[in-house]
């Protein structure tokens, strides 16, 4: 996903706290605005809560799915999920990474084959694990691994193949040994590109994630989404696009921003990886 | 004569470059082939190669293959240019307009996170089943992406060439055509890829959802019969297809735009 919020600011320029107040009362006029126009509507449409639910029937099925417990427990299965399809992709896709970046036979050989894998989207991926795993955790895992590998693949191999030379020689000549050229050089100068593939990647999987929900899932944000509809109940539906937008927001400003913050401004090396995949 | 050694080697690099990304595939098709004699599985679970290059032949005569395939891609396509037609206007105000652009901004950074798949179930109860779904899905998809380059697109336009274009008189529709579009239009040509990647995957499964033909509607459809020979190809078709539009369409936009504007993304 990219940072479109960034995007949209205006120009580095220092920053007077009048104009950020300005810009935040704007940007809550734009919220206001919206939902005003969303709740005027609903009358002119004039059509079936089913087919189109007001703000009003949202707020109310949301209440409805805190006080029964649903969104909660729905909440904390897809995070669940989550965390460890991203914590097992990204552990596999920097092994590949220092791997394929560190023997060129590997890359020579891997690359294609993985270009491929990279091109057979992980979307469809999931009818062949639902035949071989079933619905369920097995299959909704599995995906977001295979789509969080190939962005911190390309990422960290970009950062391994860009680790200063003279940097590996002088640890070298100062008698470290292979594990400690990893350690002491590679991995460091990695770690900026692996931050990004981490970044690019978490947002493909958080995508991917509300997908195999829908698909293979009988909880989580995507399943809620989905059974809304299916149980005539649209405002449920709504309530679940509102909360999986309000999640990813919230993991980009608490959990990815930090940490890109904390490594990439400090190494000064930011990379587009988008393009490269 | 050392630039012939250097020829030789260089192709011969290439050689090695192959042969050696060769293996990969030759040591998984050789597997696939191996694995029925060296384990047992019920047979829905993988179809040998014989069955999956069968059912290639037989969807490929019969046109339903091809028919599903331009299905696809037809939508691709459509939701492309409703995406882009809506973006890139939006896109040069909000980076040229400071209000406009205040305005906008929280309400679009949170529908780009519920962008794409998560609205199927809403366009189910709107469009019913088929195009419109799917349609819709990709088009809000590469709204957003292409939202995005737009408005890096015109920001990283020069002060200079503002000034320049107008102190030479040029406002209005004069900048927008001479200045804004042009500047921005590198950018915007290298987000596609981007972008189709995005639409590429919320195309499979939106139709995987709400298709009634198509590529992903045809593997999904598939998993009620068990009939993993179609699921198969579809993948492979997938991947090969993504591989060929990759090279046919993207590598030279963006060898044209990056070697005529000297400007380097990767």
């Amino acid at each position: 996903m990219s940072t479109l919020p960034a995007a949209l600011g205006a120009p580095a320029r220092p920053l007077r706290a009048a104009r950020s107040w300005g810009r935040a009362l704007k940007g809550f006029a734009g919220v206001a605005l919206l939902l005003l126009a969303w709740q005027v509507s609903v009358p002119l449409v004039g059509m079936d809560a089913y087919f189109y639910p007001a703000p009003s029937d949202v707020v109310t099925s949301f209440v409805d799915l805190m006080r029964k417990g649903i969104l909660p427990a729905y909440l904390a299965d897809s995070l669940v999920r989550y965390a460890v399809g991203l914590t097992c992709g990204a552990a596999l896709g920097i092994g590949l990474g220092v791997l394929i970046g560190l023997s060129r036979r590997a890359s020579l050989m891997l690359s294609p084959l993985l270009k491929f894998l990279f091109a057979v989207v992980e979307v469809a991926w999931i009818p062949i694990f639902v035949v071989w795993f079933g619905y369920g955790v097995k299959t909704i895992v599995l995906a977001l691994v295979y789509v969080v590998v190939f962005p911190v693949l390309y990422n960290t191999l970009l950062g391994v193949r860009t680790a200063p030379q003279i940097l590996v020689n002088a640890v070298r000549s100062l008698g470290a040994s292979s594990w400690q050229v990893l350690r002491l050089v590679i991995l460091p100068s990695a770690l900026p590109g692996i931050i990004t593939g981490l970044r690019v990647g978490a947002g493909f999987a958080f995508r991917g994630l509300v997908f195999a929900e829908i698909i293979a899932a009988k909880s989580g944000i995507g399943y809620l989404i989905f059974e809304g509809t299916e149980g005539h109940q649209t405002a449920r539906t709504v309530v679940g696009m509102i909360i999986m937008g309000l999640l990813w927001l919230a993991i980009d400003q608490f959990y990815l921003r930090p940490i890109e913050r904390a490594t990439i401004q400090r190494w000064g090396l930011t990379v587009d990886a988008e393009q490269r995949t | 004569m050392t630039s012939v050694t250097h020829a030789v080697s260089v192709s011969g690099r290439k050689a090695e470059a192959l042969g050696l990304g060769v293996v990969p595939f030759v040591v998984l098709i050789v597997a696939w082939l191996i694995l029925p004699y060296a384990i047992h599985y019920p047979a829905y679970m993988l179809p040998s190669v014989a069955t999956v290059l069968g059912y290639a032949v037989e969807s490929l005569k019969d046109g339903s293959l091809l028919a599903n395939i331009a299905a696809s891609l037809g939508r691709l396509f459509i939701g492309f240019v409703i995406g882009m037609a809506l973006a890139v206007p939006l896109g040069v105000a909000i980076a040229l307009n400071r209000t406009v652009a205040d305005l906008f901004r929280p309400v679009l950074s949170f529908l780009q996170a519920i962008a794409g798949i998560a609205w199927v179930p809403l366009t189910l109860v709107w469009f019913g089943i088929g195009n419109g779904s799917v349609v819709f899905v990709i088009a809000n998809t590469i709204f957003f992406s292409a939202l995005y380059n737009t408005v890096i697109g015109v920001q990283s336009i020069p002060l200079a060439l503002h000034r320049a274009v107008r102190s030479h008189g040029g406002h209005g529709l004069s900048l927008l055509t001479n200045l804004i579009l042009p500047g921005a239009l590198v950018q915007i040509l290298l987000g596609v890829r981007t972008s189709l990647a995005y639409g590429w995957r919320a195309l499979v499964a939106a139709e995987m959802i709400a298709g009634s033909n198509g590529l992903g509607y045809m593997t999904m459809e598939a998993v009620q019969w068990q009939r993993t020979e179609t699921i198969i190809l579809g993948m492979i078709v997938i991947g090969v297809l993504w591989v060929l539009m990759d090279h046919l369409i993207f590598t030279p936009i963006e060898r044209r735009t990056v070697g005529r504007w000297g400007l380097l993304q990767r």
